[in-house]
Formats: structure tokens, sequence, C-alpha cells
């Protein structure tokens, strides 16, 4: 407590120290879900400002800085955390529940503070929470893959405090503002300026720009049912927030985004997992926020924080439907799957309703957000941008929206009769659908948490008739290719993505670097030790016990040696 | 088709049971049907009324529909063509994956109809 503000935070971080001593599952689980109650209770009533300053070792650090920016990331955290724990009802595993809410925690700490060095904090606190939930597999695979997640996530963390350090020594301020981003030119550049790219550089990975973004496919499908509904929430909105109070109008951010919409659709068509192509399609949808992150003005920057807020929701459902596939039939797998819409009808209606909302159909969630980004790129003139994210649109339709539902719960009969989800997940996914399908229908609801005043007017014939034609002819491009087979087939495979690079190319050098050190140290150590030995079996030989040295001499060669010596000093003497 | 008659769908949900209407013959033909019948009324309907928009681009007729249709198909092909080059076996990297093991049963509760 603090200037009697309870800190939202700090409800998680007790509720999970409580976790941790109650016996008995059920009572876990109820507390769980009364954290993030309590949560949003305090959030919702948190007064503007900045409070909870403290000092800390000669720094002065802000745990609450609310403004309409923090306050939407704050409710949409702890909406995503209630629903997450409402899917996971059934956990019994300590481990996973402690996790959950303390990474919920620190995911909702971090959007409220008000300095850079509190933000690394909870940005380490998220890396370390969430990693539990990958572990939590309990297998091999998932022990690797939590390990390289974790790699990634610390070095983000390291790499930005590093870059606070900077830009303290050059700025003499922690303060979590707008930061200008200066171009590194030869010669243009300082201590300050290498700050700033370095905490962009770590924004940027939490956010998986491209090239560092194969943490994200390679965990999130790692972690167990429930954990990956919870991933799928904090980690990289927390950046998207990061980057939008730090970096915004960063006009590198509209290219860096532009790609980032663009290549992972192209993965996600050929991926098997459906769970990793919603990690891709994750992927893509961050990229729409980045890129109203660098157009920088007000329309463009409300609708990434209105997307991020109905992108959770609808990325969470999406997660929910195929993690209760994945519950139900023990794989998430596109090739496996099939024909399930007979017996699970209710899941697979809320993963199509997921789907009508990522896809922005109207009516739906994504309708009302992502238009504001698109409109935001469109009114400053890229049009190329702009042409990349209609195409990016198209494209998530056609892989979220269309091959998860389809290949889940419809293409070729797998033969698969499970039963529908635990009436705890319908909940969850009940409700995640409820709010997509509010929001779709009341945007107002929606556009009143915007950080700007919002003059946006989402339902006109314009825009409602060409989306339409978009979805339309993308879904009749998807048709006419499966009639034809020009389709590619799910297909049991692994993806070379740029984890190859680290997976692979980088341990082939490291094995084979260390082939060739080790010959070279064999080789000169093996030779070191070849001549000591011969040096002295030699020495041994000739001055051993049983060498020529050792043998007594007879006084009689003594004698002839004294006369050969004074014979020589004669004839030396003589001539000189 | 012999085998879904047999099928038992006593066990099912009502709303499952229900939907089974697609396995009917020619269910998917008139879904099919009705998709082409859509798009051809969504992109006669840009004949009708006057775009507001940012990009002359825009102003095409049916530039969404074709721009949509012809990028995605674009998409699909490209990567299929990409799979050449990308595609490894489940086992690439195993066992430091996830891709190549089952998921393990503590964390499922796996049920049938049947059961």
């Amino acid at each position: 407590m603090i200037d009697g503000l309870i800190l939202p935070f700090l409800v998680y971080f007790v509720g999970a120290a409580l976790v941790a001593v109650i016996p008995f599952a059920r009572g876990r689980a109820a507390l769980s879900i009364l954290v993030p109650v309590i949560g949003f209770y305090l959030i919702w009533n948190l007064p503007t400002g900045q409070h909870g300053q403290i000092g800390f070792m000669g720094f002065e650090l802000t745990l609450l800085r609310v403004d309409k920016l923090s306050m939407i990331f704050g409710i949409i955290f702890s909406l995503a955390a209630f629903l997450s724990v409402i899917y996971a009802w059934h956990i019994r595993d300590r481990v996973q529940q402690i996790a959950a809410l303390l990474y919920a925690g620190s995911a909702i700490g971090a959007v409220f503070v008000g300095d850079l060095i509190s933000l690394f904090f909870f940005w380490e606190g998220t890396a370390i929470a969430s990693v539990f939930l990958i572990w939590a597999r309990r297998t091999e695979g998932a022990f690797y893959t939590g390990m390289r997640y974790l790699v990634v996530q610390v070095a983000s963390g390291v790499i930005l405090i590093a870059g606070v350090a900077l830009y303290y020594r050059a700025s003499g301020t922690i303060a979590f503002d707008k930061m200008v981003l200066p171009m590194l030119w030869p010669g243009h550049w300082d201590t300050g300026a290498l700050g700033l790219w370095l905490i962009f550089l770590s924004f940027g990975i939490k956010c998986a720009f491209p090239l560092l973004h194969n943490w994200l496919q390679d965990a999130y499908p790692a972690a167990t049912v429930t954990g990956t509904v919870m991933l799928s929430a904090f980690t990289t909105k927390l950046a998207v927030y990061a980057l939008a109070r730090g970096f915004p109008g960063t006009e590198i951010l509209i290219p860096i985004g532009a790609i980032m919409t663009l290549f992972p659709i192209f993965y996600a068509v050929i991926e098997n997992d459906l769970r990793r192509v919603l990690a891709y399609s994750l992927n893509n949808q961050l990229g729409f926020m980045v890129v109203g992150i660098g157009v920088g003005t007000e329309l463009a920057l409300n609708g990434t924080a209105a997307h991020a807020f109905v992108h959770i929701l609808y990325k969470a459902l999406l997660f929910m439907s195929v993690g209760a596939v994945l519950f139900r039939t023990g794989t998430a797998k596109g090739s496996e799957l099939g024909g399930l819409y007979r017996t699970m009808p209710l899941t697979m209606i809320f993963c199509v309703v997921g789907a009508a909302s990522i896809s922005a159909f109207p009516l739906f969630s994504g309708f009302v957000a992502k238009s504001l980004i698109l409109s935001g790129a469109a009114k400053e003139g890229y049009w190329v941008v702009w042409l990349i994210l209609v195409f990016a649109s198209a494209g998530v339709f056609h892989h979220s929206g269309i091959k998860i539902p389809y290949f889940a719960f419809f293409a070729h009969d797998s033969g698969l009769r499970p039963k529908e989800a635990p009436t705890h997940m319908l909940i969850a996914m009940g409700l995640t659908a409820a709010l997509c399908i509010g929001i779709g229908v009341f945007p107002s609801l929606l556009y009143e948490l915007l950080p700007y005043k919002v003059k946006y007017v989402p339902y006109t014939t314009t825009h409602v008739i060409t989306q339409l034609q978009l979805l339309f002819f993308s879904a009749l491009a998807f048709t006419i290719l499966m009639r034809t087979q020009i389709y590619p087939p799910e297909l049991r495979s692994v993806n070379l993505d740029s984890d190859w690079f680290y997976r692979r190319a980088f341990k082939a050098v490291v094995h084979y670097a260390a082939v060739i050190v080790q010959a070279v140290f064999w080789g000169v150590t093996g030779f070191i030790n070849r001549a000591a030995i011969r040096l002295v079996d030699e020495l041994h030989n000739s001055h051993g016990p049983d060498g020529p040295r050792a043998a007594s001499w007879p006084a009689g060669a003594m004698v002839l040696s004294i006369a050969a010596l004074l014979g020589l000093t004669l004839i030396v003497i003589f001539f000189s | 088709m012999a085998k879904r008659k047999t099928e038992k769908t006593e066990d099912y949900p009502a709303l499952g049971r229900w939907l089974m209407f697609l396995e009917r013959p020619k269910a998917v033909e008139y879904i099919v049907y009705g998709l082409y019948a859509v798009c051809a009324l969504l992109i006669l309907l840009d004949f009708f009324y006057t775009k507001i928009v940012y990009f002359d681009t825009e102003r095409y007729w049916g530039f969404y529909g074709l721009y949509g249709f012809f990028m995605c198909a674009a998409l699909v092909i490209c990567s299929k063509m990409m799979r050449v080059f990308l595609k490894r076996g489940e086992d690439y990297y195993a066992p430091t994956d996830t891709q190549g093991e089952d998921h393990p049963d503590h964390d499922l509760m796996k049920e049938n109809v049947h059961d």
C-alpha cells in the first residue's frame, strides 16, 4: 500500500504466495479466479496520475503511472488473466497455478510503471514466471524449448538494463516516456544513442520483430494446454505497450511492422501444428500494432491499443479452442485432426467466432480495431504499407480464419470422436466469444477506453462491403485451391525458420570449431609428449643404469686419456 | 459412405447431430454454390454505391475482391514452393523439440463419446 493505494500487481503476488500454501487444488483454482477480479476492481478505480514513488539505490522509482494508455492494457491484462484461469480450472499442478499469477502480475506491474528500472524488474519477472508454463509439460523437448525461451527472454531484459544504464548516463533520466530514436550514422552517435537503440532492441526481441521472432513460434506450442493461452496474452503485448509508450511515431517501425504482418502468413499456410499456426498468426497481428505505433498519429495509436485489446481476446479464444481439441484428442496437428464438429460442436462454434474476429468480419471485434490502423496508415499516405496490410488481412483470414477451424473440425473425417470440452473450458470460451461479438457490435464500448478521443466510424457502406469482398474472395480462393487440390496438404513436418541458425547452423559451427580446436590441441600436446618421451628414453639409454655412461671404466683408459691430454698440452705450448 | 450410415450418433451432442446435415450428399456443393453467389453479389454491389476511400487504387471496380483472390492464391502457391526448401521430418530437432513427441497424458483428459 503506497499513497493509500493498493498496487494491483501486489494482489497477484500475494495471491501467488497464498496459492503456494493452499493444500486443496480447488481452493487454489478458486483463489486464482478471485485474484484477477480484485485486481480488475483496483485498476478500474485507480486515480489518473503518478503514484507510488519509492526510493531505490538513489533513484526514484514510479510504480504507478495511470493514464489512458496504461489503463487499457491493465484492463485487458486483467481480463485475459481472468479468462485464462477459468479455462485452467481443472489444473492441479501447483507450479502452473503459481506461475500463472506471477506472470500476469508481472505483466500488469510492467504496464503501470513510470520508470525504466522498475520496468526492467517486471520485464524479467514475466520472463522467469512464464517459462514454468512451458516446463510444466515435463518432457525433454519442453525442457530444451523452455531453456531456449528463457535465454532469449532474459537476454532481452539484460539488453534493456544495459540500454537504460547508457541512456541514464547520457540523459540523466530513467523516466519511461517517449524517447526519440536517433539515427546511427557513423561519427554521429554517442553512448546515449546506443543506449536508446539497446532499449529499442530489447523491446523488439519481446515484440518478435522479424528475425528476432522465432522464440515465439518455438515456445508457445510447447507449453501446456492452459499455459499457451496464458502465454499468448502477456509477453508480446507488454512489448507492444512498451513500444507505444517509448517509441510512438518512430518511422522505422513501419517497415518492421509491415514485414511482420507479411512473412509469418507464408509459414502459417504450411505449418501442421495448429498451435504453431496460431503463433505465426499472432506474430502477424503484432505487425499491425507495430505499424500503428510507427505511424504514430492519434488515430493509429488508438488503433494499436484497440487492436491489442481485441487481439488478446480472440487470440486467447483461438488458443483455447485448439487447446480444448488437444485436451480431448492428445494432438493439435492438422494432419491428425478433422471432422470433430460432430462431437465438439460448441468448441467449433467458439473457434469460428475467434476466427471471424481475427479475420475482421463485420460485427466481430477485429473489424472495429484493425481498420483504425489501416485507416491511420492510409491517411498518412503509406500506400505500399497499406497494400501489404490489406494483403496480410486477407492472409490472416486464409490461415487463421479458415485453416484452423477447417482442419480441426471439418476437412476429412479423422475418425476421432472426442467428448465436448469440459464445462469450465466452455464457460471461458463462451465469455471470450461474447466479448469478441460484444465489442464488434458495440465498438463505442472499446473506443471509450482508447488513449485518444475517437471520431472514427467503422460501420460505413464502403468499409463493410469492401471488407466482405476481401474476405469472401479469399474464401473463394481457398475453396478453389482446395477443390483443385493445389492447396498444400497438412503433413507431419517441421519447417525451417530463423531458429535453424541458432539451433543447427550455430551449433554446427561450434561443433566443428570444437573438433578443430580439439585436433590442434591433441596434435600439439601429443607432439610435445612424444618428443619428451623420446628425450627421456634416449637419456635413459645413454645415462641410465645400463647405459654406456654408467658403465665402470677401466683405470688404463684413464691413464691413456691423461697421457693424450698431456700430449695435447705439449703441442699447444710448443706452438704458442 | 457405408461406414457413416452405421455410425452410432445417439451419444453425440444434439447440435453435432444437427450439423451432420453437412454429410448429406451435395451439401458441400450447395455451400460452395452459395459462396459463388455471395461473391458475385458482393462484387456487383460495387456498382451501386460511392466508395469513400483514401487511395485511387481502391476506387477500381472490384479491387478488394480481386486483390484478395489473387493475393491469396499467390500466398498459397508461394508457401507450397517454400515447402520444397523448408520442410523437414518431425524429428529433425529431436530430442530438443516438442514437435516429434506426444503431448504428455498428465496435461490431457482424453475422452471419447462412446466411452
